[in-house]
């Protein structure tokens, strides 16, 4: 197992959000979490990335208990999170933001490698290296924060609404990108309010209600589910 | 005038230098924690009054004199960041709280200072060799300036390239623009600032030296005006932009000193109003300064 999360609860000081999170993430796997707006689920990967502490439960990453580690400490373990809202540094060239992404990545080959691999991802990045990443468009900024996230060459790949904001043609782009990424051997969590496009994606899927988690299967199961139809799918 | 015009130039030279050096800690600082150091100016007066200790005082040399200064002001700068910033920041005290302490600090040492050594003024001793003049078209430069005006440089320079290309250099500006992301993709940013406050700190003990070699006066309270024009050079240069600082703090010293050669000499006590004045015309024309600010601008008003 990769990623095992049991019987997590925690929140913004006493307002509690999750509680009783059971989630797991194999090896090679791309998992959705599903809900509406608000039910919690940017919570669980800022609780998985260490950006908050579980209040209870454990968390472990590759049979590590990793719940009181920060973040760049998670990093070198190798979990990556891309943030929700293109969370790009505006400050910096395109490049200057992927250099970043492999901050705790001291060979040069390991880097140029990463660096080739990302820019052939996304080949409008390496047209845009050196632009200031502000100048980017909502799609283009989402990529390059992928392409970040990716630099460190992660185990465990966190995406928070990858398709937030982003022109619809530019969505399918970063949708194929996604399972390409995943086929080179990198899992994937995938936090995603367009239901019925994580579960073309994804193998498994969580459905998060009010911070508690009400469903979960493969996506075959969750897409004839009369819940998730009658909710998530708008399909009645 | 014309001649008189180019020396003041000369003489603004490394006032500059020395606002430059001192800038590049406020808005280091101010970048990576959002906070304003006003201890800053008084980490240069450890500067300048340990150089004048231990060459006056204790008669060595002045370059072990400037030796220590330097250890001085960066072991201040590390305790201020230690026992005064981490403190209130990791109880995510309000804004209030932390600039009270940042006031704290900046009032406790210069006191601490004059408990010791009292607020009289002392004589920097000056090595003949830097009182040294040379004669260029009617001009004089002194040897003391142009060395000022030289390290400056070079050290603006390497750290320009530092900021620019190295790894901690883009990750400083990463955690100055978000920090949480910044950590996201792997940068420790207590590391980063622990780095900012040694660059910052033994910048502002350097500026000090400067001072004292300039002016030839060190006194506990001799931080306080230096650091609040510094401070205002690094608002000029866009804060967190640490060239932009160097940059702004030449543009005040040359400025301030134009300023008084302008006026009128029962006029010159007026010398500190040009700052004044100047922080009100960037506040209302370009608030986020000359240069590119390293920080998102909305959060500074928030």
């Amino acid at each position: 197992m990769l990623l095992e999360l049991d019987n997590v609860a925690t929140g913004y000081g006493k307002a509690q959000v999750l509680k009783d999170i059971c989630l797991n993430v194999c090896q090679g796997e791309i998992v959705a979490l599903l809900g509406a707006n608000g039910a919690g689920k940017s919570t669980v990967l800022r609780c998985i990335a260490g950006m908050i502490q579980p209040w209870e439960g454990s968390i472990k990453f590759e049979d590590t208990d990793t719940q009181d580690l920060p973040p760049y400490a998670l990093v070198a373990m190798g979990i990556s999170y891309c943030p929700e809202g293109r969370n790009v540094f505006a400050n910096l060239t395109v490049f200057e933001n992927l250099k970043i992404g492999a901050y705790l990545i001291n060979d040069t080959e390991q880097f140029e490698a990463r660096l080739e691999w990302v820019y052939e991802l996304f080949p409008r990045l390496k047209e845009r290296r050196n632009q200031l990443s502000a100048s980017l468009s909502g799609g283009e900024q989402q990529m390059l924060a992928i392409g970040r996230s990716l630099m460190s060459n992660p185990k465990l790949l966190m995406l928070d609404e990858p398709s937030l904001g982003v022109a619809p043609i530019l969505v399918e782009a970063i949708y194929d990108r996604i399972e390409e990424i995943n086929t080179s051997g990198t899992s994937i969590l995938l936090v995603e309010q367009n239901v019925s496009l994580a579960l073309e994606v994804a193998n498994r899927a969580y459905v998060l209600e009010k911070g508690v988690i009400c469903l979960e299967g493969t996506c075959d199961e969750l897409r004839d589910n009369e819940h998730v139809k009658a909710s998530y799918l708008g399909i009645a | 005038m014309g001649l008189y015009i180019t020396q003041q130039l000369v003489n603004a030279v490394s006032y500059g230098s020395i606002l430059g050096l001192l800038a590049v800690g406020y808005t280091m600082i101010y970048g990576i924690l959002g906070l304003i150091n006003f201890a800053h100016g008084e980490v240069f007066m450890i500067g300048a009054f340990v150089c004048y200790l231990a060459t006056s005082v204790y008669s060595m040399p002045l370059i072990y004199g400037a030796a220590l200064a330097l250890l001085a002001s960066t072991g201040v700068g590390l305790l201020l960041q230690r026992y005064v910033y981490r403190p209130v920041i990791k109880r995510k005290a309000p804004l209030l709280t932390v600039f009270i302490a940042s006031f704290a600090a900046s009032i406790g040492l210069r006191h601490i200072m004059m408990m010791f050594y009292t607020d009289k003024r002392r004589a920097f001793p000056i090595p003949q060799i830097f009182e040294k003049m040379f004669l260029v078209g009617g001009v004089a430069i002194g040897l003391r300036d142009i060395l000022i005006f030289v390290v400056t440089i070079v050290i603006m320079s390497v750290l320009t390239y530092f900021i620019r290309y190295s790894k901690v250099g883009i990750g400083m500006r990463a955690v100055s623009y978000d920090r949480s992301t910044a950590e996201l993709v792997g940068v420790n940013s207590s590391k980063v600032t622990i780095v900012a406050f040694v660059i910052g700190s033994a910048l502002a003990g350097l500026s000090g030296l400067a001072y004292g070699l300039s002016f030839g006066i060190v006194n506990p309270s001799m931080g306080v005006t230096p650091g609040l024009t510094a401070f205002i050079a690094a608002v000029l240069g866009g804060i967190g932009n640490v060239t932009g600082a160097m940059i702004g703090g030449f543009i005040i010293g040359i400025g301030e000193v134009l300023f008084v050669a302008l006026l009128p000499a029962s006029l010159s006590p007026l010398r500190p109003l040009f700052v004044w004045i100047l922080l009100f015309v960037i506040l209302f024309t370009k608030p986020s300064g000359l240069f590119k600010p390293n920080v998102k601008f909305e959060e500074i008003w928030e």
